[in-house]
């Protein structure tokens, strides 16, 4: 194994393949801040060089974080399909690419070719793509998942409808509610991000969801993405509950910080098959964003991509029915600018849907990064094209609970009638139903949450 | 969290009711914030029977006897005195009226300890007895204005919440034991409002006389159709005005009502009269036979029903858990100067105010010898709006002010006490002790509105001295 | 050569003299400029955010009880698809105040006019504050030289302020809540220290200050991240004994402090309680019984 090169007169030696990862990442402030990052542009390219010449087998055999001390490693070198490996195991990193890139791999063969490949070698390939390189790959691959209806399948967009309340407010999260819904919204999820994450607060809006669900018989999902014990919680207690949410980061002490372990996703997904809500099988939503390793300093010294591919790795032991990056929502530190924020967000998305999982987006900013709404419209239309299960939606962009701006509840619609995608086929039946929605697109009626009030 | 007990006592026209209710209290705020202590649960744990009235002639309440029963029923559910913290008496009915229920509220009030004993004039009952209900809540879930009903012995009380807003309130000499019989229908009681309803449709009662059963059913069948005019579903006759409760608010007719919700006994006969004829006098009155008009009547009908959580027992239930608020979280006060009750209330407006927040105190102090004198009283405490996001130097100034002018006109020992609107109470108490220097109490609390009239009760502190309960009352006896 | 404070006096004594000689009058009361006409109505105004831009309505009173029961900006309506041009507008506005909450400094007459001198992290400008975490909880060397001259050593109480992530905030709250806060640590017969502003500062920061000047309890007022809703939150950090490495834990926050959360001088006293309780306990943070 050679981790040396000669690159524009200049040679370059890397010491672990850890740090040939690190190194061949794009540009990110989070790999500054952790120390891992190529100190010029000229070595990071020089790293992509060394990475293009090693092999699937290289980088499946040396995880960043040690099988021993991680059951994150563990989980994804188990599970491997050893077919899929055998076949690969001697592709460099360069033919990989290639290959995922070629007319001959189709939707079929990545599905099956993802099963094969580790978090690192997807995060591997992933640092040799460029951005339309990740937006064509991305755009073969559609993972769909069934919960009460099926997300991500070819010619749709879902969104979740995100209406948060600073105070929890039930009648002020219904009045979201109502908003989001009469612009189209809440295909994907009813998904409250919740001030108070007690299983009184959560039962009373989980249960509210549930009564608005059924009152006007939607066809869609419902989650209160408190801590995944609360939730668990609340559903023993009779929460009515379709999914249950959580946070994870690609290694075992990440996820020990979040405080969880694989085995109380494995009891949440027990649960929820004897106590939900939901038809299923695909029960469990999860939420990553690069960097959330090194905050809680959780990342081995890896970069943050490569790290977020780990969490899809984990991800997909649970088929999970929902997984979105939250991308603009760390700060500055870790994703610098919309230049970073939309290069992880494709990133991300491309790694998702390689790793089998349903993968949608949460195209956020915060207002200490250099970033701003434009920068969502770029994102959005990026992520769109390439097949993203589902985007965000609150009211005007802008989340009055967790301080952030992400897409608001009208650009759903926008995108839709743009590249002539649809939502899930019952859901908008539905909008149809209600009046808000004709062939696709928005009504004179849509944009009034008082259609669901009027006459009560 | 901790949880404290509430009494209801209601003594109306017809019966005397008691209930306890738990109520929890707990910090909703985050980690992360100052506290917010909120009510998080309410929970009725003990009813009494219902109990009628005892009177020692038809215009005077019996206090002994409804101290006993009081008493009675604080044994059967197996509480002292001691151990209420909070609540209400409520005299209701035409019973408030009545001279001696001041005496009645000194009886209640040795005896009960430290709760709070107040007495609600017609107004604040219409509020209650929606909230008991249920009227309220149902308001607030459903985003839709609902007309609670309460009819009772001798009164109709009616609230109008929109989406929990109280949108109008008035009340009706309009109840079931207006007209009294005995087991052979002949006539004992007859009411003045009742009286009127029956020259109206020109129909002759006397007492002592045996009731024709159509005629009784005219007389409710037009007393229904007022509560309809009274609710804005008819237009309003000149009887209308003619039989409301004195004391009470003229209705508004600014609301479109939705949602229609029946409490107090007589809710209860809408429903037992569907069973038939049986026993339309059971009660000697005639409850049952205005229960089924105003199941019949047209205008009415037209509204959907809200079924009420609480019927007979609205009110009550209303005074023993929707009476009690909580001041604001971050408050100062001097150890040991709750509780104190019925304290009236000077009420500055926002200009008033303006005259003491540079920390002049001599038009502040007129204002309030004014006020002792005029209500004959040597105690008060101070409403003032307060100022949005003050420097510490207005802080400063208007501690200063208020102290100098109220230890001024107060009798040496008074409490120098402030409740203000703004959440400024801690910076503001603080002061003021800064000022007082030990040489009085002083107490600052906020996030409470009180108007211009009202009295002020303010319990002992909990959740570890973060807040005190309050009642604001709008009306008392003696 | 003159020194600075002559300099000073000899200016004021000219704009006396021209000031008597009527040559310009006296300067504007800082009272606040009436409101330009009604055509320039303030987009970021809460009355304006309170008019719902949808119209026609299925319930119009519904949408306007809908919009009391939530900040978030519903009934809003739409051009096509699309945002209306107020609304649009109006997210803008109230994007660009948190953006210069975060990246304009604290105005240093400020900082003058309250008596503080001013010391610098290991930051040197935004972007290495916004980018590098770790260096804006370490103070410079200059800043660890001039505490140890200008302050007073092993006070009780150590309170400073801090720009944060917004300088709005300290801006709208610190002549509001430090002398509350000094009164009142002062009635209860505390050490203050002497109080400062730190430049491109992190909560961090606090550990520093704390060895440098061996406090017993440190106190660090320090804007928040900017929402859309406000830019002006500041949150109070406490620890007792801390040093640098100590746990978040340990940290005793009072967070949300402007005018429309808790206002400052409340905030002042409680803090002023808290301090106090956490001097008899000992203890900060999850430690601490409230």
């Amino acid at each position: 194994m050679d981790l040396g090169t000669t690159l524009g007169g200049r040679r370059f030696t890397f010491r672990s393949i850890k740090e040939v990862l690190a190194k061949a990442n794009e540009e990110k402030s989070g790999d500054k801040l952790a120390g891992v990052a190529a100190e010029s542009v000229l070595e990071r390219i020089a790293a992509k060089e060394v990475l293009s010449r090693l092999s699937v087998r290289d980088l499946r055999e040396n995880p960043v974080v040690p099988y021993e001390e991680d059951e994150v490693t563990r989980m994804n070198q188990d599970s491997l399909d050893a077919a899929v490996y055998e076949r690969v195991k001697g592709w460099s990193m360069a033919q990989l690419r290639e290959y995922i890139l070629s007319f001959e791999a189709g939707e079929e063969e990545l599905r099956r070719l993802g099963k094969g490949l580790t978090a690192e070698v997807v995060a591997g390939v992933c640092k040799l793509m460029s951005n339309l390189d990740l937006i064509y790959a991305a755009n073969k691959i559609r993972i769909p998942a069934t919960c009460n209806t099926t997300i991500g399948l070819r010619g749709h967009f879902s969104t979740r409808l995100q209406p948060n309340h600073s105070t929890d407010n039930v009648e002020g999260i219904t009045a979201s509610v109502f908003e989001g819904l009469s612009y189209g919204c809440g295909d994907a999820l009813f998904g409250l991000n919740p001030v108070n994450d007690t299983v009184a607060s959560l039962t009373e809006v989980l249960k509210r969801f549930d009564e608005i669900k059924n009152r006007f018989e939607i066809p869609t999902q419902i989650c209160v993405l408190g801590h995944i014990t609360t939730q668990i919680e609340a559903v023993k207690r009779g929460a009515p509950c379709d999914m249950i949410f959580q946070s994870i980061a690609g290694s075992e002490k990440g996820n020990r910080a979040f405080g969880f372990t694989s085995d109380t996703v494995r009891e949440a997904k027990a649960l929820l098959k004897e106590k939900g809500t939901a038809k299923g099988p695909n029960v469990l939503y999860f939420e990553t964003g690069q960097g959330s390793e090194l905050s809680s300093e959780a990342h081995y010294g890896a970069d943050q991509v490569t790290m977020e591919a780990r969490c899809y790795a984990f991800a997909r032991e649970f088929s999970p029915f929902m997984v979105n990056t939250v991308v603009g929502f760390i700060g500055p530190e870790y994703l610098y600018d919309s230049r970073q924020v939309i290069r992880a967000g494709l990133e991300d998305h491309f790694m998702g849907k390689l790793s089998g999982i349903p993968m949608g987006c949460d195209a956020c900013y915060t207002n200490h990064m250099m970033a701003d709404q434009n920068d969502v419209d770029n994102l959005s239309m990026l992520l769109a094209s390439c097949g993203v299960n589902y985007l965000i939606g609150v009211p005007t962009s802008d989340d009055v609970m967790l301080n952030y701006q992400t897409n608001a509840y009208h650009d759903a619609a926008t995108i839709r009638e743009i590249l002539g995608l649809r939502p899930i086929t019952e859901f908008e039946k539905w909008l149809e139903k209600m009046g808000i929605m004709e062939n696709g697109k928005l009504t004179p009626r849509a944009g009034d949450p008082t259609i669901f009030t009027a006459g009560r | 969290m901790s949880t404290i007990v509430s009494v209801g006592i209601d003594i109306g026209t017809s019966t005397t009711q008691v209930i306890f209710s738990r109520i929890t209290l707990d910090n909703t705020a985050g980690y992360f914030s100052a506290p917010r202590i909120s009510i998080v649960a309410k929970e009725v744990f003990y009813r009494s029977e219902v109990c009628f009235t005892p009177l020692r002639t038809p215009q005077l309440i019996d206090g002994d006897a409804v101290r006993e029963i009081v008493a009675r029923e604080y044994r059967l559910a197996g509480l002292s005195p001691q151990a209420v913290d909070t609540g209400a008496v409520i005299i209701t009915g035409e019973s408030a009226r009545k001279e001696n229920a001041a005496e009645v509220l000194r009886k209640l009030s040795d005896f009960a300890g430290e709760f709070v004993v107040s007495t609600a004039g017609p107004d604040l009952e219409s509020i209650i007895a929606g909230k008991g209900s249920g009227a309220w809540q149902y308001s607030i879930e459903n985003d839709c204005s609902v007309a609670n009903l309460d009819v009772g012995g001798g009164t109709t009380n009616i609230v109008v919440f929109r989406s929990g807003e109280t949108a109008a309130k008035s009340c009706y000499d309009i109840g079931g034991r207006l007209i009294r019989l005995d087991r052979d229908k002949v006539i004992q009681y007859i009411s003045p409002a009742a009286q009127k309803v029956a020259q109206e449709i020109g129909l002759s009662l006397r007492t002592g006389e045996r009731a024709d059963v159509d005629i009784l059913r005219k007389i409710t069948g037009r007393m229904a159709s007022l509560l309809a005019e009274a609710v804005g579903l008819k237009p309003e006759t000149p009887l209308l005005s003619a039989v409301r409760t004195p004391g009470s608010s003229l209705p508004e007719r600014t609301e479109r009502i939705s949602r229609l919700c029946f409490s107090g006994g007589v809710a209860d006969c809408m429903e037992n009269s569907r069973a038939g004829t049986a026993d339309e006098f059971r009660f000697g009155d005639i409850g049952m036979l205005l229960g089924r008009s105003i199941r019949e009547d047209a205008a009415l009908s037209a509204v959907r029903r809200v079924p009420a959580n609480e019927t007979i027992r609205a009110t009550v239930v209303g005074a023993g858990t929707y009476t009690t608020t909580l001041s604001g979280s971050t408050i100062s006060y001097s150890d040991g100067i709750f509780p104190l009750k019925n304290v009236p209330a000077l009420k500055l407006s926002y200009q008033e105010q303006q005259s003491f927040l540079d920390g002049s105190s001599e038009g502040l102090y007129e204002k309030c010898r004014w006020f002792l004198e005029q209500s004959d009283t040597d105690r008060m405490l101070l409403a003032i709006p307060g100022r949005l996001d003050p420097t510490w130097q207005e802080i400063r100034q208007m501690a200063h002010g208020i102290y100098q002018a109220l230890s001024r006109a107060l009798p040496e020992k008074e409490p120098v006490v402030v409740v203000v609107e703004q959440d400024i109470a801690k910076a503001l108490g603080n002061a003021m002790k800064q000022e007082a220097a030990g040489r009085r109490p002083v107490a600052a609390i906020d996030s409470i509105r009180v108007e211009a009239g009202d009295f002020v009760d303010i319990g002992r502190p909990l959740m570890d001295g973060l807040v005190v309960p309050v009642v604001v009352k709008t009306l008392l006896f003696g | 050569m003159l020194d600075e404070r002559t300099i000073e006096r000899i200016a004021e004594e000219v704009v006396r003299r021209l000031k008597e000689s009527g040559a310009f009058p006296d300067a504007a009361p800082a009272a606040k400029e009436p409101p330009p006409a009604a055509e320039g109505a303030d987009l970021a105004s809460p009355e304006q955010k309170a008019i719902p831009l949808l119209e026609n309505a299925a319930d119009p009173e519904a949408l306007l009880r809908m919009k009391k029961r939530t900040t978030a900006r519903i009934g809003v309506g739409r051009s096509g698809p699309r945002l209306n041009t107020k609304t649009m507008l109006t997210l803008r506005a109230d994007h660009a105040k948190a953006r210069d909450a975060v990246f304009a400094d604290v105005d240093p007459t400020l900082i003058s006019r309250m008596g503080l001198f001013t010391v610098q992290t290991q930051c040197d400008n935004k972007d290495t504050y916004l980018t590098r975490p770790d260096l804006g909880r370490k103070l410079s060397d200059d800043a660890v030289r001039q505490l140890r001259e200008k302050c007073i050593s092993e006070p009780d109480v150590q309170i400073f302020a801090s720009d944060g992530l917004s300088s709005t905030a300290i801006e709208a709250n610190l002549e509001r809540i430090l002398p509350a806060l000094t009164e009142g640590l002062q009635a209860k017969g505390l050490k203050l220290g002497t109080p400062f502003f730190v430049r491109f500062g992190r909560v961090g920061a606090e550990d520093h200050v704390a060895e440098v000047l061996k406090a017993k309890v440190v106190c660090v007022l320090i804007g928040e991240r900017p929402g859309l809703a406000t830019a002006e939150s500041m949150s109070a950090y406490i620890v007792y004994d801390a040093h640098i490495g100590i746990p978040e834990a340990k940290r005793t926050v009072v967070s949300n402090i402007h005018k429309d959360g808790l206002t400052a001088v409340e905030a002042g006293a409680y803090i002023t309680e808290v301090i106090e309780k956490i001097l008899q306990q000992k203890k900060s943070g999850v430690d601490l019984v409230k």
